[in-house]
């Protein structure tokens, strides 16, 4: 049986093509019924000479993470795509543009720094683009042309999406970029195939819903939309702002509202606004952004507000790197704000779980009556993948509002009733007679401010408690194990869009013979003590691999349960490197490779 | 102020109060304000306006920030919401994007407004959300024991101030107009009956009404704000005064020295709830 698993890589200068010929690319093979992870790497200047590249992975099976190898590595400029030919296998194809138009210093041409055992592919794509369209500006287009003729895919559904992609520009358009295409395609065909990289034989796969490829950011908006959010409110910010600017023509559509707000105070503080007024709403932002709403989350916690907030983490401190990865707003997200922070934090681990994370989040701030922080980074946002979705209606329950009890004559409604699993039922602007205030002061039952050592305490309590519910929250994976059961020599216990690092490192080393597990912790807060610890107990040593310098999550690992990890915490500005990982488990599994 | 003509009894006042129905819009919670303040004039002025236009209590609601105005929703028995130190304005736009149903009235301070939570208000103006802004100017911070505000006059002289407050106060009033608020008027606490026919019309306009209204700070500030000071400084707009001429309002802003009461300005146009309802239909979507 030969599974189909293929990485590609396109690197180019900002201005090439190089992420548009990866979305053609990732959308036909997906269309073809191959599964499919991509994540692209670009500058934060839309114009200018920085590095684009557009990976790709095609799987029969829905893969996790990028491989470390690709397959193939195309140039669309050689100078941003030379440091990368090492990453190419032996018996993988590299190619290049042969023509260069200008002269060419030493060691400046791709065919000079193809590997041996690696089968360069040189070949005149401006020409061929100037042939067949009039102009160089199809480069990008052969290049992707030249990729399906050699590997053999069937140029039908790339030129229809080719058609989908360029409609807008008009015809001219759409049939000089389909002409680059077919004078690619017919290139590539007509090569003389030298490389091993092949696509396996293909059979659909019998799935139980719709399969569709999705970024992780649209994954996020097709939970909102599934779960019927009424109101979303934002400030833009990278890697954040897809997913208001999917919800802004997304929203309207529905009848439904999406305002672009001064700031993100502003923004968080409509969304509360909204909130208390008993609209299903949310906003979605950046490190910095999240910073600027940590007072206003405070504001929710203290009284009971749900809403949802979506955080893409980028890297940090400060303005950092806003298009490169990272996982470190984990302690903000946490404890940003004054006072104790009682706020659940959940964070997916993959695309599909984009799109759960955001639905299950709305069911959770309503039964919890909580802020709930949905914390993604931009290698999650930005990836894509093929995602099951569900042909049966919405999965998410659409109002999970504590039940409002008809009040008796006289009685006055207690907004912050204490009741026995903390929840006190609500009632919202609107609902007759239950008028109340509800304040950031601390607060008796009846909502009015209050500082009393007992109501403080109790109240408290009543904030920390309620949450612990949210550990068996319904039809949600709060942590997941993977790998041998039992005991094993290491364990990895991991959380955010790294899991999918970690668990192709598991599989790896698996096969090297080496037991080990791995553990998933979506639900962040409050924290899954038990299920950890149970894992903990199973593993001679437990490995924490994240993307942040402080190892901000196996702090918090060691700091509840006391017992000691052992931390992989780097901070690349990309995703974690498989091997990393890999040579981790085999250091503290005693094998040296 | 006007003195009346006839003497007033204070037991047919209170037959007169209570046969009104406007003590229904009062909570049971007593005002926490010092004796004289005069917020206590507000809180009569905004029962008065939602008894007079028969607004349900139970679609209404009041949104505060920081402050000692900002006390204010405990004292009325509206839905209420006691936000944070100047986010006032964006809170009730949620408030209202959420429920284009609800009455909704924002209240805060000189300093929540204009220090902290200033670079809400021109968005809120300029996106006329149908909400009205009741702004209680002081001009010092009373809650955290009188240090100066933006709107402080020059050479008061606070806690933190102690050499007299170097700094010239802004002009709301001129701000308010220029960042396109759809209703800009004027108050006196010292005068409650204008107060609240001024608060009523605030309410009742479609659109982000703002309203300003001068009070006294009788425990922090002795000299600047003061009734008696007050009392001598503001005028009437004078009785031609268009209030669809802008710039006719803009130059009866201009004179801080002798504040002009009543309504600088009105314009009628689309609310952030008809923008809402144009969008959707741009996008061929059904309206809410």
């Amino acid at each position: 049986m030969n599974a189909t698993d293929i990485q590609i890589a396109i690197c180019g200068s900002a201005g090439d093509g190089t992420i548009a010929a990866g979305d053609i690319l990732r959308n036909a093979v997906a269309a073809a019924g191959y599964r499919v992870i991509c994540f692209d790497v670009y500058p934060p200047e839309i114009r200018g000479f920085g590095k684009c590249i557009s990976r790709l992975r095609i799987t029969t099976e829905q893969s996790y993470s990028l491989k470390r190898q690709s397959d193939v590595l195309v140039s669309l400029d050689d100078s941003h795509a030379i440091p990368h030919a090492g990453e190419v296998r032996d018996n993988g194809a590299v190619i290049f543009e042969s023509q260069s138009i200008a002269q060419c210093g030493e060691g400046e041409h791709m065919s000079g720094h193809v590997l041996p055992g690696q089968i360069p592919y040189g070949f005149p794509m401006r020409e061929l683009a100037q042939k067949a369209t009039g102009g160089a500006r199809s480069r990008n287009l052969v290049v992707l042309g030249y990729i399906a003729g050699l590997l053999g895919l069937a140029p039908t559904s790339f030129q229809r999406i080719i058609e989908k992609k360029f409609a807008k520009q008009g015809p001219a358009v759409v049939s000089r970029n389909q002409a680059g295409f077919q004078a690619g395609f017919d290139a590539g065909a007509g090569t003389f195939k030298l490389d091993d990289v092949a696509f396996g034989p293909f059979e659909k796969p019998a799935s139980a819903g719709k399969v569709i490829m999705l970024s992780g950011n649209a994954a996020v908006v097709q939970g909102c939309l599934d779960a019927e959010l009424d109101t979303f409110f934002g400030y833009p910010i990278t890697p954040a702002t897809t997913i208001m600017e999917r919800l802004a023509s997304e929203l309207p559509k529905r009848g439904r509202r999406l305002l672009q707000t001064e700031c993100e105070i502003s923004a968080i503080a409509a969304t509360i606004g909204a909130g208390f007024a008993g609209s299903r709403t949310a906003t979605a932002t950046s490190g910095p952004g999240l910073a600027l709403m940590a007072e206003m989350l405070g504001l929710a916690t203290m009284t009971e507000t749900p809403c949802v907030v979506f955080v893409s983490q980028r890297g940090g401190p400060s303005t950092g790197m806003p298009t490169k990865t990272e996982q470190s707003d984990l302690n903000a997200a946490l404890y940003g704000s004054p006072g104790d922070a009682q706020r659940i934090v959940i964070a997916p681990t993959n695309v599909e779980g984009c799109y759960r994370c955001a639905g299950k989040a709305f069911e959770m701030a309503e039964r919890y009556q909580t802020p709930v922080i949905v914390l993604l980074d931009l290698y999650l946002s930005n990836r894509y993948e093929t995602v099951t979705l569900s042909e049966s209606g919405s999965p998410f329950v659409l109002d999970a509002n504590k039940p409002l009890r008809r009040l008796e004559p006289g009685e006055a409604y207690q907004r912050y009733a204490l009741t026995p699993d903390g929840i006190s039922p609500r009632a919202v602007p609107g609902d007759a007679n239950c008028m109340h205030v509800v304040t950031g002061l601390e607060h008796n039952e009846l909502g009015r401010p209050n500082d009393s050592a007992e109501m403080h305490t109790a109240m408290s309590r009543k904030r920390h408690d309620k949450l612990l519910g949210a550990l068996e929250h319904p039809d949600f994976t709060v942590t997941k194990r993977f790998g041998d059961t039992g005991k094993v020599k290491v364990g990895i216990l991991a959380w955010g869009s790294t899991f999918g690092e970690c668990l192709e490192a598991m599989f790896m080393a698996q096969a090297e013979g080496i037991r080990c597990a791995a553990m998933k912790v979506v639900m962040l807060s409050p924290f899954p003590e038990k299920a950890i610890s149970a894992f903990m107990d199973d593993c001679d040593a437990v490995l924490v691999p994240e993307v942040n310098y402080e190892g901000q999550f196996a702090q918090l690992v060691q700091g509840v349960l006391a017992r000691p990890v052992v931390r992989l915490s780097r901070v690349p500005s990309s995703p974690m490197p498989v091997e990393l990982i890999l040579g981790e488990i085999r250091r503290l599994s005693g094998v040296n490779a | 102020m006007s003195i009346p003509a006839m003497p007033v009894f204070v037991d047919v006042k209170l037959r007169e109060v209570q046969e009104s129905g406007r003590l229904e819009y009062r909570s049971r919670s007593l005002p926490t304000w010092c004796p004289g303040c005069g917020y206590f004039s507000i809180v009569e002025g905004v029962t008065h306006a939602c008894n007079e236009m028969g607004i349900s209590r139970d679609q209404s609601v009041v949104v505060s920030g920081i402050g000692c105005a900002s006390r204010f929703p405990f004292f009325v028995n509206l839905y209420g919401f006691h936000t944070l130190h100047g986010r006032v304005l964006p809170v009730a736009t949620g408030i209202k994007t959420a429920n284009d149903r609800l009455t909704v009235i924002g209240i805060g301070g000189d300093g929540d407004g204009f220090a902290i939570g200033g670079g809400h208000i021109s968005h809120a103006a300029k996106r006329n959300v149908d909400i009205t802004y009741l702004l209680f100017d002081n001009g010092i911070y009373g809650l955290t024991k009188g240090q100066t505000s933006p709107l402080s006059a020059v050479g008061l002289r606070t806690t933190t101030t102690p050499f007299e407050n170097p700094e010239r106060p802004l002009n709301p009033l001129m701000m308010l107009l220029s960042y396109g608020a759809s209703w800009v008027g004027q108050a006196y606490a010292g005068h409650p009956d204008h107060l609240r026919e001024m608060i009523t019309q605030a309410v009742a306009h479609r659109g982000f009404s703002y309203l300003h209204i001068l009070s006294p700070c009788v425990t922090f500030d002795k000299t600047s704000k003061t009734y008696v000071n007050l009392g001598l400084q503001v005028r009437n707009l004078p009785e031609n005064h268009d209030p669809s001429n802008l710039m006719a309002a803009m130059h009866q802003a201009q004179d801080m020295d002798h504040p002009a009461l009543g309504l600088y300005y009105q314009q009628f146009r689309p609310t952030l709830g008809d923008t809402f309802e144009q969008v959707s239909a741009k996008a061929g979507g059904h309206g809410t």
